[in-house]
C-alpha cells in the first residue's frame, strides 16, 4: 500500500505552511524598529507596569556600577560619622592644632586665681597669658569655712539639698590623670575650665605649666568641686580632653555624722530655749548671771554644731575632683606623629570600616536573601503559569 | 507557496558598545518570529501584536543579552515565547480563545490554486496537535530553529527536543495516512 510517507516530504510541506507577515505589518514594524520603539509604549499599561518594564530593561550589569558606588559611598559616610562620633583619647587633636603648637613660645607658665564671683567660670584669655613667671604657683580660695570657699555663692544644683543615695548622705570624690601633648596642656586647661563651667562647678585651685618645646615638663593640676548630681557628666567631659591614664572615684557614707550633728543641734537649740525661759524667770542677779553664762556657752555649742552640719551638707552636695594633665610625647605631638601613628590610624580606620561593613551585611544580607527568594519564587510561579497556557 | 517578505536593513539607534547586533538579529528573525507566534496563536492580528511586543521587549533588554547563555536567536525566541504565552493566558482568562484553523490565505501559505490536497490535509493535521506539539512544529519548521536553539527556548535538553520532534512528525504522518 502506498502511503504519504513514500512520496511526501513532510518537512518541506510544513515549511511551505509557514505563516508570513503582511506587508503593511512588516513595514510598520520596520518603522517602529528604526525609531528604537521610542513612542510605542503600551498606552494601556499602568505607571507601575511601565516602571517595572523600564527597570527590567536596565539590566543587572548596568545596575551593578551605580549600586556598588552607592554602597561604597554609604560605607565611607557611615565610617566618617562613626569616627567623628567616637573620638578616641588621642583623636581629638587635629593637625591644625599641632601646627599651631609649633608657633608657640617655647615655655609658658600660668597661674590661675579661681576665687571667682562666678564659680567655675574659666579665666579670661588675658589671665591665662598674664601669669607667666618662674615656677609654678597655685592659689587658694579666700578664707572661709572648709577650705576658705563661700559655698553659698555657688550656683544652685538640683533641689539644693545634699545628694543622697536613697535617704543616705554620700560624699563623692574623684581623681583623673590625663595624658596630653606637651604643647597642648594650655589648651586642655581651657577645656577643663569649660567643663567645670558647664557642670556649674568650682575651681578651688589650679596650676598650669606648659613647656611647649623645652626640656621641662608640661603639667597642669586642678582641684575642683563639682555638684555631685553632675559628677558623671563632668567626668565624662573631662575624660574626653586627653588620654586617660588613670581614673579613680570614691564614695563615703556620711549619714551617721550628719544625723548625729543634726540631733545634737536640735538638743542644743532646745536647751537654749529652756535657758531663755529660765533667764526670763530669774529673780536675782546671781541667778541671771549664771543663766547668761550657760546661755553663751550653749550658743557657742549650737553655732559649732550648725557649722559642722553645714560642712557635712556641702561635702554631700559637692564632689571633690582632682584633675592632673601630664604632657607626654607618646600621647601624640607634632614631633611624635610618624609612620607608626599613621599605621595605627590606618588600622583603626580599617577596623571601623570593617565594623560598618559587617553591620551593613548583617542588615542587608537577610533582606537581600528574602528579596532573592521572592524573586526566584516569582520566576517559578510565572514560568508555571506560562507553561500552563500550553496545557 | 509562501510569499517571502524580506526584512530590509534597519538601522537601530545605538547606545554604545553592545554585545548584540540587534540590527542583524531583527533582519534575520523578523519573519521567523512572526511565523512562530502565528503558528502558536493561530490569530494573525494577535500574532502581529505579540511579534511587535516581543521585538520591542528584546530591544529594550538587548543590553542584558549574555552570549554564554545561548545564541541571539534562542534569546529572542525565548522572549517571543513568553509574550505569546502571556497572550494565550490573557485570551484564556477572558474566555476569548479563538481556536481557528490555520488561515492559509491569511498566513501567506500557498496560493489557492496551487494548494494541494495533501497540503490541506497537513494543515488540518496540525490542528489536531497538542499546543506543545504545535509549538515544536512552529519553532522547527516555521521559525527554522535548530534543536539546540529549541531546547534553549523551551527549557529542555537537546535529545528531548529531538525525541519529541520525531514523535510529532510521526504523529502527523499517521494522521495523513489515516486520511489517505
Amino acid at each position: 500500500m502506498k502511503t504519504h510517507r513514500d512520496d511526501f516530504d513532510l518537512a518541506a510541506e510544513l515549511r511551505a505552511l509557514r505563516p508570513a507577515p503582511r506587508h503593511e505589518f512588516a513595514d510598520e514594524l520596520d518603522a517602529r524598529a528604526a525609531s528604537g520603539f521610542a513612542s510605542q509604549t503600551d498606552p494601556e499599561a499602568t505607571a507601575w507596569q511601565r516602571l517595572v518594564e523600564r527597570v527590567r530593561a536596565i539590566g543587572p550589569r548596568n545596575v551593578l556600577v551605580p549600586v556598588t558606588a552607592s554602597v561604597l559611598l554609604a560605607v565611607v559616610v557611615a565610617t566618617a560619622v562613626i569616627v567623628n562620633e567616637r573620638p578616641g583619647p588621642d583623636e581629638n587633636r587635629g593637625q591644625v592644632d599641632r601646627l599651631a603648637l609649633e608657633n608657640r613660645s617655647p615655655s609658658v607658665k600660668h597661674q590661675f586665681s579661681d576665687a571667682l564671683p562666678n564659680p567655675g567660670a574659666p579665666p579670661s584669655e588675658s589671665s591665662l597669658k598674664g601669669g607667666a613667671g618662674a615656677g609654678t604657683q597655685s592659689t587658694k580660695p579666700s578664707a572661709g569655712a572648709e577650705g576658705g570657699l563661700q559655698y553659698e555663692s555657688a550656683p544652685a544644683t538640683g533641689s539644693g539639698q545634699a545628694p543622697a543615695t536613697g535617704n543616705r548622705d554620700v560624699e563623692r570624690g574623684a581623681e583623673l590623670v590625663l595624658r596630653s601633648n606637651p604643647g597642648e596642656v594650655e589648651g586642655d586647661a581651657r577645656q577643663v575650665f569649660a567643663a567645670v563651667r558647664t557642670a556649674h562647678g568650682i575651681v578651688l585651685n589650679s596650676s598650669v605649666h606648659d613647656q611647649a618645646e623645652g626640656d621641662g615638663e608640661s603639667t597642669a593640676e586642678f582641684h575642683l568641686l563639682i555638684p555631685s548630681a553632675k559628677l558623671g557628666d563632668a567626668m565624662a567631659s573631662l575624660s574626653r580632653i586627653g588620654a586617660v591614664s588613670s581614673r579613680h572615684e570614691s564614695t563615703a557614707d556620711i549619714t551617721a555624722p550628719t544625723v548625729t550633728a543634726r540631733d545634737r543641734l536640735r538638743g542644743s537649740e532646745a536647751k537654749i530655749d529652756g535657758l531663755l525661759a529660765q533667764l526670763a524667770g530669774a529673780e536675782s542677779d546671781e541667778e541671771r548671771t549664771a543663766v547668761e553664762r550657760d546661755l553663751r556657752r550653749e550658743r557657742r555649742i549650737a553655732a559649732s554644731l550648725r557649722a559642722r552640719l553645714d560642712r557635712l551638707h556641702r561635702r554631700a552636695r559637692y564632689a571633690r575632683v582632682t584633675v592632673r594633665i601630664e604632657g607626654d610625647q607618646a600621647a601624640g605631638g607634632s614631633a611624635g606623629w610618624g609612620v607608626g601613628d599613621a599605621l595605627d590610624d590606618a588600622a583603626r580606620i580599617l577596623v571601623v570600616v570593617a565594623g560598618v561593613v559587617l553591620i551593613g551585611l548583617a542588615v542587608v544580607g537577610p533582606l537581600a536573601l528574602i528579596a532573592l527568594l521572592a524573586w526566584l519564587a516569582h520566576r517559578i510561579w510565572l514560568r508555571r503559569r506560562r507553561e500552563a497556557a500550553l496545557g | 507557496m509562501n510569499e517571502a517578505v524580506v526584512a530590509p536593513a534597519v538601522e537601530f539607534p545605538r547606545g554604545g558598545k553592545e554585545a548584540l547586533a540587534f540590527d542583524d538579529l531583527y533582519r534575520e528573525s523578523r519573519d521567523d518570529v512572526y511565523a512562530y507566534v502565528a503558528g502558536m496563536l493561530r490569530d494573525r492580528g494577535a500574532a502581529e501584536e505579540v511579534t511587535a511586543a516581543a521585538f520591542e521587549r528584546a530591544y529594550r533588554k538587548r543590553s542584558r543579552f549574555n552570549p554564554r547563555r545561548g545564541s541571539p536567536r534562542a534569546w529572542l525566541f525565548g522572549i517571543a515565547r513568553n509574550a505569546a504565552l502571556d497572550e494565550l493566558r490573557r485570551r484564556r482568562r477572558h474566555a476569548e480563545l479563538n481556536d481557528e484553523p490555520i488561515d492559509l490565505d491569511g498566513l501567506g501559505a500557498a496560493q489557492q490554486s496551487e494548494r494541494s490536497e495533501l497540503r490541506l490535509a497537513l494543515a488540518e493535521a496540525l490542528e489536531l496537535l497538542e499546543p506543545r506539539e504545535r509549538e515544536l512544529v512552529a519553532l522547527k519548521f516555521f521559525a527554522g530553529l535548530s534543536n539546540a536553539e529549541i531546547a534553549r527556548v523551551i527549557g529542555a535538553s537537546d535529545s528531548n527536543v529531538g525525541t519529541r520532534l520525531h514523535r510529532v512528525v510521526n504523529k502527523l504522518r499517521e494522521v495523513l495516512d489515516e486520511d489517505a
